[in-house]
């Protein structure tokens, strides 16, 4: 979903957020990463208040209605900016798939079998199989998903789901084969986590060193899921220079992923390594231009590199984003000052 | 019924066993035609709660209810979780199941309005503590007797699982809270073959019920799912892939939740599974499943589509809006007798203490009821149900029945640490109905696994006999099915036996008793007659 979202909002970044709406808009984003969607969406009606023609934070709000399946009220928010912006991916995926819950599936079809090239919409294929299927038309659902498969072959949901419709169809084999595909992909999820709260259990328990052969456990060189997990983990730990390999290799396989850029270029900064950290933290705030974590990291990176010129609006940026953190206001206070001084 | 269910301390939870609950039933122990109510009960760690036990109410056939407990022989205070009843020796007379955590115990109805614990002597006695929440009777090898069948939540003690606290993994939106069942050990099910003597023999193993993964089992519900006239098992499981043990006809069964799109939901998701409602909310002659979940999840509603078993139609249906709160005992029942089923579940957080830090996540809940349209959708009444929906408690078990024999659905809820509730059905709209109550001759007496399927107005509606749904909860087995404007319905019976009998043109607005093979043998009016008299 993020992909989407960023297929959405992406080119916005022209119109930034008025303060006011920036400081909710900073709130909501990160009531959003805590999944805490209701508190999210009052914060985002703040910033729509203050600010009512801005399209990013309207199709943020848009997208937290539609995670909490507040379905009308979503629909309306995207349909606004569909006015307003035209026939975009990523909003033809969000209400494609309203559709979908509203049962729309023509309608549903109509929106989705244009997004399917789309690289930034990697499921489109498995919600337009549900589309056809729902419509009566399993041959073609078979096609999308069998698709969806190929695309996402470690997703266990399009396993299931394909193996519904074989099952459906009365082809058993291929129905079974798929089942144990769902299986083996939802244990491998489970591996994932439980090997994650033992990794998280001795970085806190036990000497590095031997932390480190508990953890090794979650790398897997193919899914960047579990190497930004492992990244994550690291860093939440202190071991920053651990967590730096496999951060490197989440972004080579999901270049994509806020998480891996975000976590890899912390973690250089904090091994004081800011000429690495600079174009890590970049791509992560190009991604999620309204993290404020990030965005303070990557000022102090530019501070640390004595470009305190490009460092004073990205740390506006983040003070618009969150007016109440002292540190970061004091912090603005002082490179003002500063490049007062110098000029 | 004034007492509260003890079910832990008040305020806190310190361990899960604390959190779960029980189920309550409706059944008819002195077969006056009156439900009477039982309601289990828990107890505390600390020791002994005075006068919390296990109690039995009857029905004094004017509204209030009369604790009969002692007198019934049925006083235990433990930590009980399911109920199932049935008359498993065919006595004539409804006898009582309870699982526990420690060992669960078999109750036989004397017919005299008392009970006798015989347990050890029916051979169901257990090795060591177990925690039995699911059971359900089923004559799963159709020789008319009754079966038992048993799910596990956990292996849980008191010594080995870390108290609220202890465990820093263990919180919820930051406060620390007990340590849910993904830090413990899934279980289990067992199966008991009725021997046919009072006996019964621990089948597990024969029947191929040991060979299903160990999951977090819950609620049990037992009915002819495929319409194959055999019937099935489906365990509604915590955190892990709920259970549908399909019945090969052959003494054995297979489970095949996952291939009949019951396991999971619609995205491949493990859910919570607490309580099943069993029911057919698009009247199109075959059983749906509703099933409720943890808050942040929807309750899941899964529509029978024969051949290739159950689609996920929950977002569909419209039951997306309704996520806010942990879902218990459920029920697919026609409040408003307009042929259509609607949807109830109960409600309640198991997290007391999380609700000082966040009020947004209350301890105490309300009910929450779904109105069904008539199109394969539903619309969530808030305040249009009345003020006993909206009252908020800490809820567990559900059971459904007609406790006033006046024509429409009344509710017993569980409330944990509080009274439980009755929720008196006062229906008004005109709306017809029916009640079935279906007596076995070469079935099993209760005629539990029967599926009945009334035509009406155009519409197939079928309803299934069960000893267990709700959450660990029995429903009153007289099948009840509002009709809409229809005067009349056919009744097509698959007994138990397999036996198929056809009962046609049936008037509204009666109770009618079908035994197996002789058609209807006594029709009763009450409802709207009874209430203006």
């Amino acid at each position: 979903m993020r992909a989407v979202l960023a297929a959405c909002i992406v080119l916005l970044l022209e119109a930034p957020a008025l303060p006011d709406a920036a400081s909710h808009l900073g709130k909501a984003i990160r009531l959003m990463q805590d999944r805490l969607f209701s508190e999210a969406a009052a914060e985002f009606e703040q910033a729509l208040a203050a600010d009512p023609n801005n399209d990013e934070v309207r199709i943020r709000y848009a997208t937290c209605l539609f995670a909490q399946e507040r379905n009308a009220e979503a629909r309306k928010q995207f349909e606004i900016e569909r006015q307003r912006l035209g026939d975009r991916p990523g909003l033809n995926y969000y209400l494609g798939r309203l559709d979908l819950r509203a049962n729309d599936f023509a309608s549903a079809i109509q929106k989705l079998a244009p997004l399917e090239k789309d690289p930034a919409l990697s499921d489109v294929a498995l919600y337009l199989g549900v589309a056809y299927m729902s419509a009566g038309q399993p041959a073609r659902a078979l096609e999308c998903l069998e698709r969806a498969a190929r695309q996402n072959p470690r997703d266990p949901q399009v396993h299931y789901r394909l193996g519904r419709v074989y099952s459906m169809a009365g082809r058993t084999d291929d129905a079974d084969r798929e089942y144990e595909l769902y299986r083996d992909w939802q244990e491998n999820q489970r591996v994932a986590e439980r090997d994650g709260h033992e990794c998280k259990d001795a970085l806190r328990t036990q000497p590095l060193a031997q932390a480190r052969i508990v953890c090794q456990r979650i790398a897997d060189p193919n899914d960047s899921h579990r190497l930004i997990l492992l990244g994550e983990l690291y860093s939440e730990n202190g071991a920053f220079a651990d967590a730096v390999e496999p951060l490197r290799q989440a972004v080579k396989l999901d270049p994509e992923s806020f998480e891996a850029w975000n976590g890899l270029g912390q973690s250089l900064f904090r091994l004081k390594r800011y000429q690495e950290a600079l174009p890590a933290l970049r791509r992560a705030s190009r991604l999620n231009p309204q993290f404020f974590v990030t965005l303070t990291l990557l000022a102090s990176t530019l501070h640390a590199l004595g470009d305190d010129a490009a460092a004073l609006p990205v740390l506006e940026q983040a003070h618009k984003l969150n007016p109440d953190d002292a540190q970061v206001t004091a912090r603005l206070e002082q490179l003002r000052a500063a490049l007062k001084g110098k000029r | 019924m004034r007492e509260p269910v003890i079910y832990g301390p008040v305020g806190r939870v310190d361990y899960i066993l604390e959190s779960m609950g029980c189920g309550v039933a409706f059944l008819d122990y002195d077969n006056d035609g009156w439900l009477d109510v039982f309601v289990l009960s828990g107890t505390r760690r600390e020791g002994p709660v005075a006068g919390a036990t296990n109690r039995l109410y009857r029905n004094n056939r004017d509204g209030t209810f009369t604790d009969v407990t002692r007198e019934a022989g049925l006083t235990r205070q433990d930590w009980a979780c399911g109920v199932t009843i049935g008359d498993y020796n065919n006595d004539g007379f409804d006898d009582i199941f309870i699982t526990q955590w420690g060992q669960n115990v078999l109750y036989r109805n004397n017919g005299n309005g008392t009970f006798t614990d015989v347990t050890r002597e029916a051979g169901l006695l257990h090795q060591g503590t177990r925690w039995g929440t699911g059971c359900t009777w089923v004559d799963y090898d159709r020789d008319g007797f009754l079966d038992l069948f048993v799910s596990h939540y956990v292996a849980f003690d008191f010594q080995s699982v870390p108290a609220t606290g202890r465990n820093p993994n263990c919180n919820f939106k930051g406060v620390p809270v007990y340590c849910g069942p993904s830090s413990l050990k899934p279980e289990r099910c067992l199966l008991y073959r009725n021997n046919g003597d009072g006996t019964f023999t621990d089948a597990t193993k024969a029947a191929g019920i040991d060979r299903a993964a160990p999951t977090f089992g819950l609620t049990a519900l037992a009915a002819d799912y495929l319409g194959t006239g055999w019937p099935d098992i489906y365990v509604a499981s915590d955190s892990t892939p709920s259970l549908l043990f399909r019945n090969r006809r052959d003494g054995s069964f297979i489970e095949q939740g996952l291939e009949l799109g019951l396991a999971v939901n619609e995205d491949g998701t493990e859910q919570a599974g607490m309580g099943l409602g069993l029911g057919d909310f698009d009247t199109d002659g075959a059983l749906d499943l509703l099933k409720t979940h943890f808050s942040g999840d929807t309750s899941v509603l899964y529509r029978n589509i024969g051949r290739g078993g159950f689609e996920d139609v929950t977002l569909r249906a419209g039951l997306g809006v309704e996520t806010r709160y942990v879902g218990w005992g459920a029920g697919i029942q026609d409040f408003d007798n307009d042929g259509l089923p609607d949807l109830f579940w109960a409600t309640g957080s198991v997290y007391p203490e999380v609700e000082k830090a966040h009020p947004d996540y209350p301890y105490k809940t309300p009910r929450v009821l779904f109105r069904n349209l008539g199109n394969g959708r539903f619309e969530e009444l808030v305040s249009a149900a009345g003020p006993a929906i909206a009252e908020a408690h800490s809820s567990r078990g559900v059971a459904f029945g007609d406790f006033d024999n006046d024509g429409d659905i009344d509710i017993l809820i569980m409330n944990v640490n509080e009274p439980p509730s009755l929720l008196r059905n006062d229906v008004r709209g005109g709306g017809h109905w029916l009640k079935v109550k279906l007596l076995g001759t070469k079935s099993n007496r209760s005629a539990i696994g029967a599926t009945v399927v009334a035509a009406y107005g155009g519409r197939r509606q079928a309803q299934a006999v069960t000893a267990q749904a709700g959450y660990l909860s029995v429903n009153d087995r007289r099948l009840h099915f509002g009709l809409g404007a229809a005067q009349a319905a056919d009744l097509e019976i698959r007994w138990p036996s397999g036996l198929r009998e056809s009962v046609k043109g049936v008037s509204a607005d009666r109770l009618v008793t079908i035994r197996e093979g002789e058609g209807v043998v006594k029709v009763e009016s009450f409802g709207a007659a009874r209430r203006m008299s």
